[in-house]
């Protein structure tokens, strides 16, 4: 009975792991863009989006932004001074052939202004980045208010 | 309700804040005052305990001072340190602590550090987007300030146009920091190493000549020595980074003949090169990063502590405040029979209640108008003393955080104030007449 239940087990939560672990990956022409992550954010605050892009292509990719929702994200970057923190929109950041563009807190990373609903932990949500001309659809993993990395960070996938 | 809260300027936002915490105790006084005159009565009680009201005013006015100096010099502190690494865009070095790197790039806190090789250093000096790439190579001293090698871009990147003078020209040249310890025209000879066990004699023979003076910048590199870093690796009788028969100082340096340098600054041609930059030389022979995050974090982590000293500074105030109206008290119990006089002369309990009541609020309102004016006094001591020694630029002036903290203690103890008077007209009126 016991052994029943094990396995049943196995075999409903078989799809959502193989699911969770492909979601951290959206990719193409040799572009990949991998664990998507932001924190948990309130309606009509910014949110903002962490990644990993990688560019194994022979040409160089230019990372522009991206979509949510229908709105754009911008591409900002973390400066820091007497006045505190600021986001600052860059134009777009190459991502050089054979090279790796993180976005992490505090650097750089897709800004989504005034979000319309809050994003809770656990919840679905799904973005557009735009590199090297590629739309590309990646799910985000939403963290806690207080997270600082995507829970599946330093894995290879 | 939010969206329209957060369209609200910043300022916006704190004066309703400041409002919103001051304002149920206003309320409160207003309704307790209202349609009475008791305060020349209060006056009069004012002036009757003369020593006891100002031991009571000095208290609250303390406890409140803490606060607020604490509060102010933990911003002016941060502010200030976020200030002195403004200039400072992207530093690369070898592998190792970004906390160590920019506490010796940025804060001349000097370290035991792996070199950038000439090599590296070319690559990142002819990276494109790259506007300059300042090699900083420190380890010497003079008179316990810092001799810092690098290029004069640097100099003009760092403070501007020079006070005084110009920048050096030749290898045996320096230009100082605005509170360094040698005039324009002076010479010295750096010490090897810092502090107490830096070697006075290592270096003589080699002398620094200053050509120029930087403005003040608020950062530790106003008591620094700034000297071409050709002369730093010829005082250390190594190769100067150029062709023997080639006497200009600056880059392009020949990587070969280059012996390396701590860290580097790069200033980017376009702000997102900085960030381009950065993702390209963070690798695993090199490590780049931007300080204003590595600041960032770090002060991020004393927000917790930060959390911490405002509650135990609110805690403090009502204690403090606590123990002034059990004190309140202990004195209506000897104006009990004045207060028992008022009453059977016909003043309503209304009227007791409220000269009871603004004789509190007049204690706590001094004493939090003058713990302003202490917190503020204290914060810029302390602020002047934090800057002579850490030569950051340290000011600390109050703000909305202190604002707030006064108006929410305010607020907290005009209500606790009604205690004392609540209890002074539940007092038994002929028990206190025959007192």
């Amino acid at each position: 009975m016991r052994a029943c239940l094990l396995s049943l087990l196995l075999i409903v939560a078989a799809p959502a792991f193989a699911e969770t672990h492909d979601d951290h990956v959206a990719e193409a022409e040799g572009l990949r863009v991998v664990h998507v992550w932001t924190t948990a954010t309130g309606k009509g605050s910014d949110a903002l989006f962490y990644m990993e892009i990688e560019n194994s292509s022979a040409a160089e990719a230019m990372l522009t932004g991206g979509e949510a929702g229908g709105q754009e994200l911008e591409l900002v970057g973390f400066s820091y001074g007497a006045a505190g923190e600021a986001w600052t929109v860059l134009p777009g950041l190459p991502v050089p052939a054979g090279a790796e563009l993180d976005l992490e807190p505090k650097v750089l990373a897709l800004r989504w202004s005034s979000v319309p609903m809050d994003l809770v932990p656990g919840a679905e949500l799904e973005i557009e980045v735009e590199v090297g001309g590629q739309h590309l659809h990646a799910h985000v993993e939403i963290g806690e208010a207080g997270a600082t990395g995507h829970s599946h960070a330093g894995h290879n996938h | 309700m939010a969206e329209l809260w957060a369209a609200l300027p910043n300022a916006a936002q704190d004066l309703l804040l400041a409002l919103a915490l001051v304002a149920p105790g206003l309320l409160a006084g207003a309704l307790v005052l209202h349609g009475l005159r008791p305060l020349p009565l209060v006056g009069a009680m004012l002036r009757r305990f003369a020593f006891v009201n100002a031991l009571f005013v000095a208290l609250i006015a303390v406890s409140v001072g803490l606060g607020v100096g604490l509060l102010a010099q933990e911003r002016g502190l941060r502010q200030g340190s976020a200030r002195a690494a403004e200039k400072f865009d992207l530093i690369v070095a070898a592998p190792g602590s970004e906390v160590t790197v920019m506490l010796a790039a940025v804060y001349l806190q000097p370290s035991d550090m792996a070199l950038v090789t000439g090599p590296q250093y070319a690559e990142i000096a002819g990276a494109e987007g790259v506007a300059f790439a300042a090699p900083i190579a420190f380890g010497d001293s003079f008179q316990g300030a810092p001799v810092v090698g690098t290029t004069a871009d640097f100099v003009t990147h760092l403070a501007g146009p020079l006070a005084e003078g110009r920048v050096f020209a030749t290898s045996e040249e320096a230009v100082a920091g605005a509170f360094a310890p040698v005039a324009v025209g002076g010479s010295f000879t750096p010490a090897h190493g810092h502090g107490p066990m830096a070697e006075g004699d290592a270096h003589e023979g080699y002398a620094y000549t200053v050509s120029g003076r930087m403005a003040p910048t608020g950062s530790p590199w106003d008591r620094a020595l700034l000297v071409p870093v050709e002369g730093v690796w010829e005082v250390h009788g190594l190769a100067n980074g150029h062709a023997p028969d080639d006497l200009r100082i600056g880059p392009p340096f020949v990587p070969d003949l280059m012996p390396g340098t701590p860290a580097v600054l790069v200033h980017a041609a376009e702000l997102w090169g900085n960030y381009a930059l950065k993702s390209r030389f963070t690798r695993g022979d090199l490590m780049a990063f931007f300080p204003g995050t590595v600041l960032s974090q770090l002060h991020g982590l004393m927000r917790d502590v930060r959390s911490a000293m405002s509650l135990m500074a609110v805690l403090t105030q009502v204690l403090v405040t606590l123990s002034v109206l059990i004190g309140l008290m202990i004195l209506v119990r000897l104006i009990a029979r004045s207060l028992a006089l008022l009453r059977a002369i016909g003043a309503p309990l209304r009227f007791v209640f409220a000269v009871v009541w603004a004789y509190s609020a007049a204690l706590i309102l001094s004493g939090a108008g003058l713990g302003l004016a202490l917190g503020w006094g204290a914060a810029r001591a302390i602020s002047a003393a934090v800057t002579a020694r850490t030569d950051v630029l340290v000011t600390a002036n109050l703000g909305w955080p202190e604002a707030h903290l006064v108006a929410g203690f305010i607020s907290l103890t005009l209500f606790m104030a009604l205690l004392p008077a609540w209890l002074a007209v539940r007092r038994p009126l002929l028990t206190d007449l025959r007192t």
